[in-house]
């Protein structure tokens, strides 16, 4: 019998799913991000992301039939965050494309440390330690319209459920606070990144790359997903 | 209209790369999957392997000098664009070594981030790293540029002192703190009488009047904030000298080293006589002129200028300047 999400803890299943939601839900939104990066930055960022996401899908397709994953346990919570962390860092172009790359990169690293299977606490740690080393690399804090705007309150969302809450639960969470945070960047300057060239161009339009971030903890779930329309219009 | 001789502007690039590999072939090696250069030889001694990149167009750096007693590893990025972090992963982690790599690193946002993410996969792989941030451009010494001073000349003295100290097998720590001082103690000024070539439209950036210099620019066709007449050398020098001297830190003593690089498409005849320039005015200043280094070394493609660059010696910094090296294109 295949592995079920289960109540408190996200199983190699449950984390495939998710990334495979994610891809689904960045390639139906990707006609909006990227009229959105248009109006303040420079129009990529929908394609990169969608570019970024069919790679990790064909990446999931390789880890379900038993490809290699480095030294990770294929069967393993992490291996499909692994697996997205590669095709991010290596191949996607920009800036966003890699720093998405460092949040899987971190998530991977906290669900494969965790006891199994990892639950709240390591989905804190990740995103926690993913917001910093994002944060270390693009300098941005929150309020410069970045994707640190929604990823820095997820983390602080997941941080204030209880270590042992339902991963469920603690994901609706934050994405809540990230989407939260994604609006939040509507009437803001941009402090960093391409569209702070863009003056108060940037102003009217949430960043794209704080609305991905909220749409990755939606997509955590196939009922949260629907809270992942986009406020474009 | 001048035009680049290539066959497109897409080979621009990759054509030179697989060009410079083979015909340095005795020093350097060219990794086509991920897009690096290294040295064939490095000292034994060394226990930190040093990294730089950036876009291409500024030859010859940073391929030019990868060899002993320079640089490790060197990533081209596309024109005067950052190189992607997989390149500067890919290659710190093949020069890796006992005590980690160090980034030598232009302040520009895309090297910036892109060193950065790299830095973030070694440490999670476990390989110490350290970033040296090279900021000597004058021209953007300003509290309105949010983002600091452009990293410009003084990369190719830090390049040259870090390595020769690495060389003696000095540690992470030891060589960021070297490195950071010799930057602290080194400005660069740059002018330009007329633009880079715009490889894509075969098209100057910019245009200038007659007899006008643009003063400030950077090595990526930036316009600078303002313009100066065209006056005689020994003026423009010397304007120049008494900006850069007067922004060097007090503490530095009264000698300096200067480098006098080309922008690109200036001629070796104009260059030595603005080195004359150079020596007469820090002369007549009463600063002592310990060393110089005249040629192209930090180019903007084809720009049409020059900038000076003055670091505060010491008698340390000189015994490295003063180090054997042999790379393609260190002259000494």
């Amino acid at each position: 019998m295949p592995d079920q999400p289960g109540p408190k803890g996200l199983t190699h299943t449950a984390v495939m799913d998710w990334m495979t939601r994610f891809a689904a839900t960045v390639r139906s939104v990707e006609p909006e991000l990227t009229a959105l990066d248009q109006k303040a930055g420079d129009g990529d960022f929908g394609a990169n992301l969608v570019t970024g996401m069919d790679g990790v899908r064909r990446a999931l397709d390789a880890l379900a039939a038993g490809a290699g994953n480095g030294e990770r346990d294929r069967r393993g919570p992490d291996a499909p965050l692994d697996a997205a962390a590669r095709v991010f860092l290596d191949d996607v172009g920009g800036t966003s494309g890699p720093l998405f790359g460092l949040l899987f990169q971190e998530l991977a690293d906290a669900l494969g440390m965790a006891a199994a299977p990892p639950g709240t606490a390591a989905l804190a740690l990740g995103t926690a330690a993913g917001a910093a080393a994002i944060q270390r690399v693009g300098e941005a804090e929150v309020g410069d319209k970045t994707m640190v705007d929604a990823l820095v309150p997820a983390a602080r969302a997941l941080a204030s459920c209880e270590p042992t809450a339902d991963p469920a639960h603690a994901l609706h969470v934050a994405a809540v606070a990230a989407h939260r945070g994604a609006r939040s960047t509507t009437d803001l300057r941009a402090r960093r990144g391409r569209a702070s060239y863009t003056g108060d161009h940037s102003r009217g339009v949430p960043d794209p790359g704080a609305l991905a971030v909220a749409l990755l903890f939606a997509s955590a779930h196939a009922e949260l997903t629907s809270i992942g329309r986009l406020p474009v219009s | 209209m001048p035009q680049y001789f290539r066959d497109s502007p897409e080979s621009l690039v990759p054509d030179a790369l697989a060009g410079f590999a083979a015909a340095h072939a005795d020093l350097v090696a060219y990794n086509p999957d991920h897009g690096y250069f290294r040295t064939r030889h490095t000292a034994p001694t060394r226990r930190v392997g040093l990294v730089s990149g950036g876009g291409s167009g500024h030859e010859p750096l940073h391929s030019g000098f990868l060899g002993t007693g320079m640089l490790d590893a060197a990533c081209p990025g596309r024109i005067f664009a950052s190189p992607h972090n997989r390149q500067i992963f890919e290659a710190s982690r093949a020069v890796a070594r006992a005590d980690g790599v160090l980034h030598i690193v232009k302040n520009y946002t895309g090297d910036r981030i892109n060193f950065g993410i790299a830095a973030e996969r070694l440490a999670h792989e476990g390989i110490r790293c350290a970033r040296l941030l090279i900021d000597d451009d004058l021209a953007t010494d300003s509290d309105d540029i949010a983002v600091g001073r452009r990293g410009t000349g003084a990369t190719l003295i830090v390049e040259k002192i870090l390595g020769a100290a690495a060389d003696e097998g000095r540690g992470l720590e030891d060589l960021v703190a070297l490195g950071t001082d010799v930057t602290r103690r080194a400005r660069s000024l740059a002018v330009a009488a007329a633009a880079h070539t715009t490889p894509q439209s075969g098209t100057p950036a910019f245009t200038l009047p007659d007899n006008v210099l643009e003063f400030g620019v950077g090595i990526h066709g930036e316009r600078a904030e303002g313009t100066t007449p065209h006056a005689p050398l020994g003026k423009l020098v010397e304007t120049m000298t008494d900006q850069l001297l007067a922004a060097l830190p007090d503490s530095a003593g009264s000698r300096v080293l200067a480098l006098v690089n080309g922008l690109g498409s200036i001629t070796s005849l104009e260059l030595y006589g603005i080195r004359h320039a150079v020596a007469k005015a820090l002369d007549d200043r009463g600063v002592g002129l310990d060393r110089s280094l005249t040629g192209t070394f930090v180019s903007a493609l084809d720009m049409r200028g020059f900038s000076l660059t003055l670091f505060a010696t010491d008698a340390e910094a000189l015994r490295l300047w003063d180090a054997p090296a042999r790379t393609p294109a260190w002259p000494l």
